[in-house]
């Protein structure tokens, strides 16, 4: 097994897939840097001062007012209401939920790609894993050999996995190292609040509890990992189904695409909370966010990933090993 | 070198692989865990955050709209201004907790006081600013609906009770803060009808300060002459709430009575 | 000819959405021989060859590859196969060695220095180690066979191995194919539509048209049941009117006339032209090439 992997490891570095990957975020990383650093000089001229309470209580009679204005639609005063009592919990406690630092950066660097961007990312590394062997007519060579064929599907796809923990770790870091340049590479210990909970209209504060930021920040890209790990898995399976590498990529950017229409669009239409696109923003559950649909949670929306992952996973097994090959 | 990068990359890899199952072992374990941990948190951060508060002024502010700003543009109603003021004038950080809600009526309020988390803030208040009673007496910016005596009588008797409770459960929180309860005023006292209403206000006012005069250090503070006169100019576009202009006489009423406090504690 | 078969393959039919593709097809391959694999495009060759190496589950019948059956011990039956089916297909982007290190790791029984062999065997030490994205056609077949090699198996399986290639290298790879069988004991199995190629490259033949086997035999006795008479006499019409009398004739080119090679009636039909006064020029015995040969048993069916 370590031999089949092992191969599948060696495919995947020649065909610079992983270095794409990384160049990719090596361009994005500066460019957010930059986006970021704007921001926060932005924010300080129009305080005048740098203290980042002003900002914060700023903000939230920014969202006070808001909230007066009666013309706005329920669901987002809702989201608002969450947003200014966790903002007040922040400036009660004294904690900046912004301060400049490079693990910051990466923090929310890596809560805004984890919906879209690194689902993307994984998915081009994954789509052709299978398709390209059936494409490129290998499969004829790599299926005649003495090994069983579930056994080489699993060595790809635990070269699926490795390559996705790669990609993660490849987002951390060079966040990290990037934006460090700018912001300074300290602040791993900031506290954190985390263990919101939302039930109905209400921000539920019972289990809130600090994490210093380095452990917040493992935390969100385990979810980040997880969330990948299932986007593979069901690309692995359309990689499986489909010959046309072409094919894969459309239909899970289609679908990726769609869940971040959806999330805006769906806070009515529940039953499309069992859809796994509108379940990948994981780490709003850890940082206390108003969910797309009422009662989604992080159990529940792991869960509903597990499934798909599940069944992905199964139906890939099953196709490849009872597939005529022509 | 080629063979290396596969080892390494491999290497790596799997290491990674390692490492994001942990975060998300950890991401489940702390999520999914049972409170045990929390409260123990919990304690810590209070000792932390106590620590920190010692040496500049808390504001505690509780109540329903007025205390929550509603109708000022800026959205922070008469504590926000009057923190601004005191600011200034002692030249001393100003921390303000503001919990006031909505639409809170006196029964309200009691249950609020019964969570932890409100009852940690008013032990660490140096100064405690309420508004209640309005949503009591009013019926969410209505006019009274009727103005039929035994009615009116009787949401007093329950208001007076449980105003008595809320002053004696601050009390017993926090027996040092001075708590300033600012008073009612009459929105209505441009409308007909309004030497009733104005009567029945200066009434349910005078029975609170009654209550008030109870307890030690419960400032009662009169607005009602404040919107005596010209109360239109005062009021927010809902004819009930106050404007920027309305808030900021009250912020400035409530403040030379704290600065003075103040002064008082300071010499102590 | 050693009487344990190589490979067997017995009764195998395949279905493709209730339409019968392949309808029984039996034959059996001994070590040292070269098996040709004749039909049209469209026939079920290559239907039937995959199924042998396992990328087809057939509907019904065995394939025994060195006496394991490929169904149910496919691991050990996969062993003593080497295979290119159709293109031999690599990965452009490893190079040769890459490539052969790639399929070697899948089989641990491959020794190290077995890569060393059949890189020399297939003549290309001297670019193995460039990326196969810069070979030519030839250069990745003789590579399809370093990989098809590797394992030392017993039966060799070849799908149209000298599709594309030159005439200089289709004559290398059927020379190359024969010592294969010679000297290592191999079976090969060549599929081909190319007639002229499997004449000059198999031991025996085995004949499929729409699915099903219509002939196996040795290549010997398939052209000598068919050999043929050819007649040049004077008058041909004269001659013609006797011959048909005793036997089916045919007009051939150059005023000649064929008739089927039946030995002991030969000299009879002779004196019968010679005492009508035909004067009889030439008579010689001639094989024919397996193109008339196919026409024959397929009744007629095109065939490139």
């Amino acid at each position: 097994m370590i031999n089949l992997v092992r191969n599948e490891m060696l495919k995947l570095l020649r065909k610079k897939r992983l270095y794409v990957i990384i160049l990719i975020i090596a361009f994005l990383v500066p460019l957010f840097t930059y986006a970021q650093f704007k921001e926060i000089q932005e924010q300080r001229e129009k305080m005048g001062n740098q203290d980042w309470r002003t900002v914060l209580q700023q903000e939230i009679t920014d969202t006070q007012n808001r909230l007066s204005s009666s013309r706005i639609q329920d669901e987002w005063r809702k989201y608002l209401k969450i947003r200014l009592s966790q903002q007040q919990y922040y400036l009660e406690n004294d904690i900046d939920p912004r301060a400049p630092g490079a693990p910051t950066f990466m923090r929310i660097f890596v809560e805004n790609s984890i919906d879209l961007l690194l689902p993307l990312l994984v998915m081009v590394i994954v789509a052709d894993l299978v398709s390209s062997e059936a494409s490129g007519g290998t499969i004829k060579l790599l299926l005649t050999r003495p090994v069983k064929r579930w056994r080489i599907l699993l060595s790809k796809y635990i070269a699926m996995l490795m390559s996705v923990s790669f990609i993660v770790l490849s987002v951390a870091v060079l966040s990290y190292v990037i934006s460090g340049l700018v912001f300074g590479y300290g602040g791993w210990n900031m506290p954190l609040l985390t263990g919101f909970a939302v039930s109905g209209d209400e921000l539920l504060t019972d289990r809130v509890h600090i994490v210093p930021q380095w452990q917040y920040i493992l935390m969100e890209f385990g979810l980040v990992w997880y969330v990948s790990v299932i986007v593979g898995t069901l690309t692995f399976m359309l990689s499986v189904l489909l010959r046309s590498t072409a094919a894969v990529m459309g239909i899970m950017l289609a679908s990726l695409i769609a869940g971040a229409i959806l999330v805006n669009m769906v806070s009515s239409w529940e039953s499309a909370k069992y859809f796994f696109m509108v379940n990948l923003n994981l780490t709003n559950y850890v940082s206390g966010m108003a969910t797309p649909i009422e009662g989604m949670s992080l159990g529940f929306s792991m869960a509903v990933l597990a499934v798909w992952g599940l069944a992905g996973f199964i139906i890939a097994f099953v196709t490849f090993s009872k597939r005529d090959i022509y | 070198m080629k063979k290396y990068t596969l080892t390494i990359v491999s290497a790596v890899s799997i290491a990674a692989t390692l490492l994001w199952l942990f975060g998300l072992g950890w991401t489940l374990q702390d999520q999914f865990t049972a409170n045990e941990k929390f409260q123990k948190q919990k304690e810590k951060t209070e000792s932390a955050t106590s620590k920190k508060e010692d040496g500049n002024l808390t504001i505690f502010a509780l109540g329903d709209s007025l205390t929550r700003g509603t109708g000022d543009a800026d959205g922070k109603g008469y504590v926000g201004y009057l923190s601004e003021r005191l600011k200034k004038k002692s030249e001393q950080d100003i921390t303000l907790f503001n919990t006031a809600i909505k639409g809170e009526t006196s029964r309200g309020l009691l249950k609020q006081l019964r969570q932890s988390e409100i009852q940690r803030q008013v032990k660490q208040a140096d100064v405690i600013m309420m508004t209640i009673g309005g949503n009591d007496l009013f019926q969410q910016g209505k006019v009274l609906e009727s103005l039929d005596k035994n009615a009116i009588n009787g949401k007093k008797q329950i208001y007076l009770r449980n105003i008595k409770n809320i002053y004696k459960q601050l009390r017993e929180l926090n027996q040092d803060a001075v708590i300033y309860h600012v008073g009612l005023y009459n929105p209505f006292s441009n409308l007909q009808d309004a030497k009733t209403t104005s009567s029945i206000v200066r009434d349910w006012n005078f029975q609170t300060a009654e209550t008030a005069a109870q307890f030690n250090n419960i400032v009662y503070v009169p607005t009602f002459d404040l919107f005596q006169l010209q109360v239109e100019n005062y009021l927010y576009s809902d004819q009930f709430h106050l404007n920027t202009e309305g808030y900021k006489l009250i912020a400035e009423r409530v403040a030379s009575l704290v600065h003075f406090e103040q002064e008082e504690k300071n010499d102590e | 000819m050693s009487n344990t078969p190589a490979l067997e393959v017995e009764n195998l039919t395949k279905k493709i959405k209730r339409k019968l593709i392949i309808k029984g097809v039996s034959f059996t391959l001994y070590p040292g021989e070269v098996f040709g694999f004749l039909g049209p495009n469209g026939a079920g060759k290559t239907t039937t060859i995959r199924m042998i190496v396992g990328l087809i589950s057939p509907t019904s019948g065995t394939i025994k590859i060195g006496g394991k059956n490929v169904r149910t011990e496919f691991t050990e039956a996969m062993r003593h196969l080497g295979c290119i089916v159709e293109n031999p297909e690599l990965y452009p982007y490893l190079t040769g060695w890459e490539n052969l290190e790639h399929f070697a790791k899948m089989d641990p029984s491959i020794p190290k220095d077995r890569l060393d062999e059949v890189v020399t065997q297939v003549g290309l030490q001297n670019r193995i180690h460039d990326r196969v994205s810069t070979y030519s056609l030839g250069m990745r077949q003789r590579l399809g066979i370093a990989q098809a090699l590797l394992g030392k198996p017993k039966v060799l399986i070849l799908d149209e191995p000298t599709n594309g290639l030159d005439p200089a290298g289709i004559r290398e790879m059927r020379e190359f194919i024969r010592t294969l069988a010679r000297e290592e004991n191999l079976s090969v199995l060549v599929s081909s539509h190319l007639l002229s190629e499997i004449q000059l490259m198999c031991d025996r033949v085995a004949i499929i048209s729409k699915g099903a086997v219509i002939r196996t035999d040795s290549v010997e006795n398939l052209l000598a049941e068919q050999e043929r008479v050819i007649w040049k006499a004077e008058p041909l019409s004269l001659a013609k009117e006797i011959l048909e009398k005793e036997t089916e004739v045919q007009e051939g080119l150059d005023q000649t006339l064929i008739t089927l090679y039946d030995e002991p009636q030969l000299p009879i039909w002779n004196e019968k032209l010679v005492t009508a006064g035909v004067k009889v020029k030439e008579m010689r015995t001639q094989l024919p090439s397996l193109e008339d040969l196919f026409l024959e048993v397929t009744g007629g069916e095109s065939i490139d």
